[in-house]
């Protein structure tokens, strides 16, 4: 079974890759290629539903197991069963929903967001004061440096300043940037090839 | 009371029980986090239901010259339910391998056409200026500090060569300023979400209040 699963992941990866590079050549890889992402589309969708009904098994076990101290998980299941219910039912351009999407999910979300502009500041004075040194420094520095550009401040834009430290950190940031989106590339392209060659299995062919 | 008033009251005390955390971690704080998750999670299965099952795998069943194509997924979108249970885990393993394998593919073509050929190029075009000779060596520097290979030394000991670790040397200066300006970045995100919350607050107390 393990070999079969193997076989069945590195014929569908390679059918997709080689319909992304050869449609012109041969149209109906296109074709195979539209089919099987479908079917992962469909799949990845329904690998998140079984990640929901995970997280409802979790918190039905907590109710179970501490009655008393349970209050959190009660909430939670109470909110995802009556929003999935008249969801499904109702359809998600209905108003009531976007009514608890607008009063709950978007100022939830905006306040822990929010809650990062302290934690983030204090995360910078713990930096600075446990592990100076020449990186946390430079780090620091930019962020400084920065945000003096961006920000606007009692006096109005610092002419000559913001342009230049602009320029500097964004030509430094640019490189840097570029460095590791053409790492974390190649770290997928291998991975990926890994998965399509069989070395890698996570989907339990060990 | 309108449903914009009861909405904006409802997103003023949970901004209250969130922000309450500043002050460490209380039941006020968890019990709105939890609503989130709840509501959220709802969310998401209602989207994920009428947007991807519905259209994709329900609807076409109705249909004779597509059903074809749609019981396979079927089948294996049933058979990864098994992943919920130890026993028979092993049923859902097609249904991942199709996934993965799929995936797999989808990341290497994204990798390869949407960041590593238009980076490369992009970095060659802007080799006609100083600017671009900079970032070109950036780029090169930071490259280099995640090259990990390494000799064994006579005192047994496991060191990068003196060249490549004066190059990841460089190329750790470069990831300092880019991660500062992310951060940077992120913080200005969370400032702004700080203050819509805050004059949102004001706005609200204020129209309460008539003034």
């Amino acid at each position: 079974m393990r070999i079969l699963v193997t076989v069945l992941a590195i014929a569908s990866g390679v059918t997709v890759l080689a319909g992304y590079f050869l449609a012109g050549a041969v149209p109906v890889l296109d074709q195979a290629r539209f089919i099987l992402t479908d079917w992962a589309v469909i799949l990845a969708g329904m690998a998140a539903l079984i990640g929901v009904a995970n997280l409802v098994f979790v918190h039905i076990e907590k109710v179970r197991s501490q009655p008393g101290t349970s209050l959190y998980s009660a909430v939670l299941i109470i909110a995802l069963f009556g929003t999935t219910l008249y969801g499904v039912i109702a359809g998600p351009e209905d108003s009531f929903l976007n009514f608890a999407v607008t009063a709950i999910v978007i100022p939830v979300e905006a306040s822990l967001l929010a809650l990062l502009a302290v934690t983030l500041v204090y995360a910078c004075i713990r930096l600075a004061r446990r592990r100076a040194d020449v990186m946390s420094v430079i780090f620091l520095v930019t962020i400084v440096l920065f945000l003096l550009a961006v920000m606007p401040t009692p006096i109005g834009p610092i002419p000559v300043l913001d342009r230049l430290i602009l320029g500097m950190t964004g030509v430094v940031s640019g490189a840097g940037a570029r460095g590791l989106l053409i790492g974390v590339a190649l770290g997928t392209l291998l991975t990926g090839l890994r998965v399509l060659l069989g070395i890698d299995r996570p989907y339990g062919g060990n | 009371m309108s449903f914009e008033v009861v909405s904006a009251v409802i997103g003023l005390l949970l901004t209250l029980m969130v922000f309450s955390y500043l002050i460490g971690d209380n039941p006020l704080f968890r019990l709105a986090v939890y609503l989130f998750i709840g509501v959220a999670s709802g969310y998401a299965v209602t989207v994920i239901w009428h947007s991807v099952l519905v259209p994709r795998l329900l609807d076409p069943l109705g249909n004779p010259n597509r059903l074809a194509w749609t019981v396979v997924p079927l089948i294996l979108s049933i058979s990864l339910w098994a992943k919920l249970s130890p026993r028979i885990s092993r049923l859902g393993g097609f249904a991942m391998a199709v996934i993965v394998g799929v995936g797999a593919a989808t990341a290497i073509g994204g990798a390869l056409t949407g960041t590593l050929i238009p980076q490369v190029e992009a970095a060659m075009d802007s080799f006609d200026s100083s600017e671009g000779a900079v970032m070109l060596a950036g780029t090169v520097l930071t490259l280099a500090y995640f090259q990990f290979g390494a000799k064994r030394a006579p005192d047994d000991t496991i060191k990068r060569g003196a060249v490549i670790e004066l190059l990841a040397w460089l190329g750790r200066l470069f990831i300092a300023v880019t991660l500062g300006v992310l951060f940077a970045g992120v913080y200005l995100s969370a400032l702004t979400a700080l203050i819509e919350r805050l004059s949102s607050i004001i706005n609200l107390v204020k129209s309460l209040l008539g003034l």
